[in-house]
């Protein structure tokens, strides 16, 4: 039963080896998906290119269905996956100043540094600015320590505070993503632009 | 014309795939699989290997020679463990098990603990439980003291027909015999009987997770 | 090819090996991805080798300084530098190595480069607060059905599209 290294006592190194595979599928995936190009990653927004829709959707999904599954055949114990800690106040923020980094920079965390592994110039950049945010934040952060620790919730399920089940929650996401799909390409072609399309 | 409607065709035959997956999810009976507690398959497959069982003359031979790796645990009552004992054991009534004050015993990766009492039924359950449970290293006591006195307190003699192996199993309960019920029972028994502190098995935690 | 642009795997295909990467990491670790985790590492350690002091009484660093944690050495670091490698390896093969700095003819290579400064900070900050990124928080987050990943993906992807005509210029 999963999962593996909690459970099993393994080795710190072997650990951090597994770490490093799954970093390197991470970082491929995102390479060969286009998210090292930060127009391309824009184009979401802007309709000519929703890659990152799909992308990212799918990739949701798949998880997402993958645990239910895993779940179900009781194969992973999933008392021990990581369930995110849920502060209200301080995500909607720091999902709104996100936000702002994204369409500013053009990139996030994980498509900067594979960006940058190729060789894009404004991806070390954007890693530059993120260094200095953090540590702004660090410096900073009796400021906003009572905001960052507001609101706290616990470790909350979607499908628990709407009350449905994980199954019936996942078949009403994979429903909107579909939806969200088909739209998503009617915009592709509505909102074409060859001329960035062809540079990226 | 015909290249387009291919693509329309695939589209929809994902879409479909896909929303067929969720509605299998959905239909699925919610479940909490733990990896700690045993299902009873495994438990029943343990009973019969019988590994959870140590023998009066092991564990004579422990309390001989002091191993400090085994923790003899009496499951009966504290008047019955006063009335008689063997040295170096716990007392941990049987209804106590669980309690916060003993817990730590018997959910610990130091020792080899040995739970007995009178016959073997009340160590038997006591293991059950506490395997269920997903707890490691309890063992029972082969018989419980029943077995104990008539094997190594009042041994009887082999036939001469019988190998070497019963021979000699028999000179070294002879040997204990002496030593449990002679000068070294006294001193063993007091001097063991402060319980030594539980070393905590490693709690089932939260792995840590997100980016903080 | 110059013309034609880049040619990139399907995206649904992309998505549905990305989807496996981050299963495989449940499977594995019972964690999913993370990225921004690894840059608070290096800012930690940073900030612990010049100024130790000022870092153990820092409410925010002493976090993840306390007891035998090493920041340096930890899960997502290692995670972030396979991204890295697994980024390079994509681009070879592909045949997309080159320095670039990516922007709309519109703009300046310096108002670009102050851009990705502002956007970086913005990102990095939020990040903090928001106790994840966009691996982190948001799809890891959806993946395992917590309110906190759905929250802040809605958030992250509602403020872009809110904020995308002001910043047209910068891309299309």
């Amino acid at each position: 039963m999963g999962p593996i290294v909690p459970l099993f006592e393994i080795p710190e190194e072997l650990n951090l080896l597994i770490a490093f595979l799954i970093g390197l599928g991470f970082g491929f995936t995102l390479e060969q998906a286009g998210f090292s190009s930060s127009r391309k990653l824009a184009g979401m927004f802007y309709g000519y290119d929703i890659t990152v829709l799909k992308v990212f959707f799918t990739a949701a999904i798949t998880g997402m269905l993958g645990l239910l599954f895993l779940n179900y055949f009781g194969l992973i114990d999933m008392s021990l996956v990581y369930l995110n800690e849920y502060y209200m106040t301080s995500a909607i923020i720091g999902g709104i100043i996100m936000g702002a980094g994204f369409i500013i920079g053009g990139f996030c965390p994980g498509t900067s540094v594979c960006a940058a592994a190729i060789g894009k110039i404004d991806a070390m950049y954007f890693i530059g600015g993120g260094l200095v945010g953090i540590f702004l934040f660090g410096e900073t952060y009796t400021w906003w320590e009572k905001l960052y620790n507001a609101n706290y919730l616990g470790m909350v399920k979607l499908s628990d505070s709407i009350g449905v089940s994980d199954g019936i929650l996942a078949l009403i996401v994979i429903v909107a993503a579909v939806m969200m799909f088909w739209i998503g390409e009617m915009a592709e072609k509505k909102f074409k632009r060859e001329d960035i399309s062809n540079e990226i | 014309m015909k290249s387009k409607y291919k693509g329309m065709n695939a589209r929809m035959i994902l879409s479909a795939i896909i929303v067929c997956f969720g509605m299998v999810a959905a239909i699925l009976p919610q479940k909490q699989n733990s990896s700690v507690q045993l299902d009873a398959q495994q438990l029943l497959y343990e009973i019969q290997l019988k590994n959870h069982v140590v023998s009066v003359d092991e564990m004579a031979d422990a309390i001989i020679n002091n191993d400090p790796y085994y923790q003899l645990i009496d499951l009966r009552s504290p008047e019955e463990f006063a009335a008689y004992n063997l040295p170096g054991s716990l007392n941990i009534p049987f209804d106590k098990l669980f309690t916060p004050e003993w817990a730590p015993y018997i959910d610990q990766v130091a020792r080899k603990n040995v739970f007995y009492s009178n016959g073997s039924t009340l160590a038997n359950e006591a293991w059950m439980l506490t395997r269920q449970k997903g707890m490691k290293n309890n063992y029972i006591l082969e018989g419980g003291l029943n077995n104990w006195i008539s094997t190594i307190l009042t041994p009887t003699a082999p036939e001469s027909t019988v190998g070497d192996e019963a021979i000699n199993s028999f000179q070294a309960r002879l040997g204990a015999r002496q030593y449990f019920s002679g000068e070294g029972a006294a001193s063993a028994s007091s001097a063991n009987n402060a319980p030594r502190k539980p070393v905590p098995a490693k709690k089932k935690t939260k792995v840590a997770g997100g980016c903080s | 090819m110059k013309t034609k642009g880049n040619t990139y795997m399907n995206p649904y295909l992309a998505g549905f090996l990305l989807g496996l990467v981050l299963l495989a990491s449940f499977y594995l670790t019972g964690r999913g991805l993370g990225a921004s985790g690894a840059v608070k590492s290096v800012v930690v350690s940073s900030v612990a080798t010049v100024a130790e002091g000022h870092a153990m009484s820092s409410p925010f660093y002493s976090k993840y300084l306390e007891g035998d944690q090493k920041p340096m050495k930890a899960w997502l670091v290692l995670e972030v530098f396979g991204v890295l490698i697994g980024g390079f390896i994509s681009g070879a093969v592909s045949g997309r190595l080159n320095f670039k700095l990516e922007k709309s003819p519109k703009i300046t290579n310096k108002k670009r480069i102050m851009m990705a400064l502002i956007g970086g900070a913005l990102f990095g900050f939020g990040s903090q607060l928001g106790r994840g990124c966009t691996s982190g928080a948001a799809l890891t987050g959806m993946a395992v059905m917590s309110l906190a990943g759905y929250v802040t993906m809605m958030a992250i992807f509602g403020t872009a599209f809110a904020l995308a005509y002001f910043f047209r210029k910068n891309w299309i």
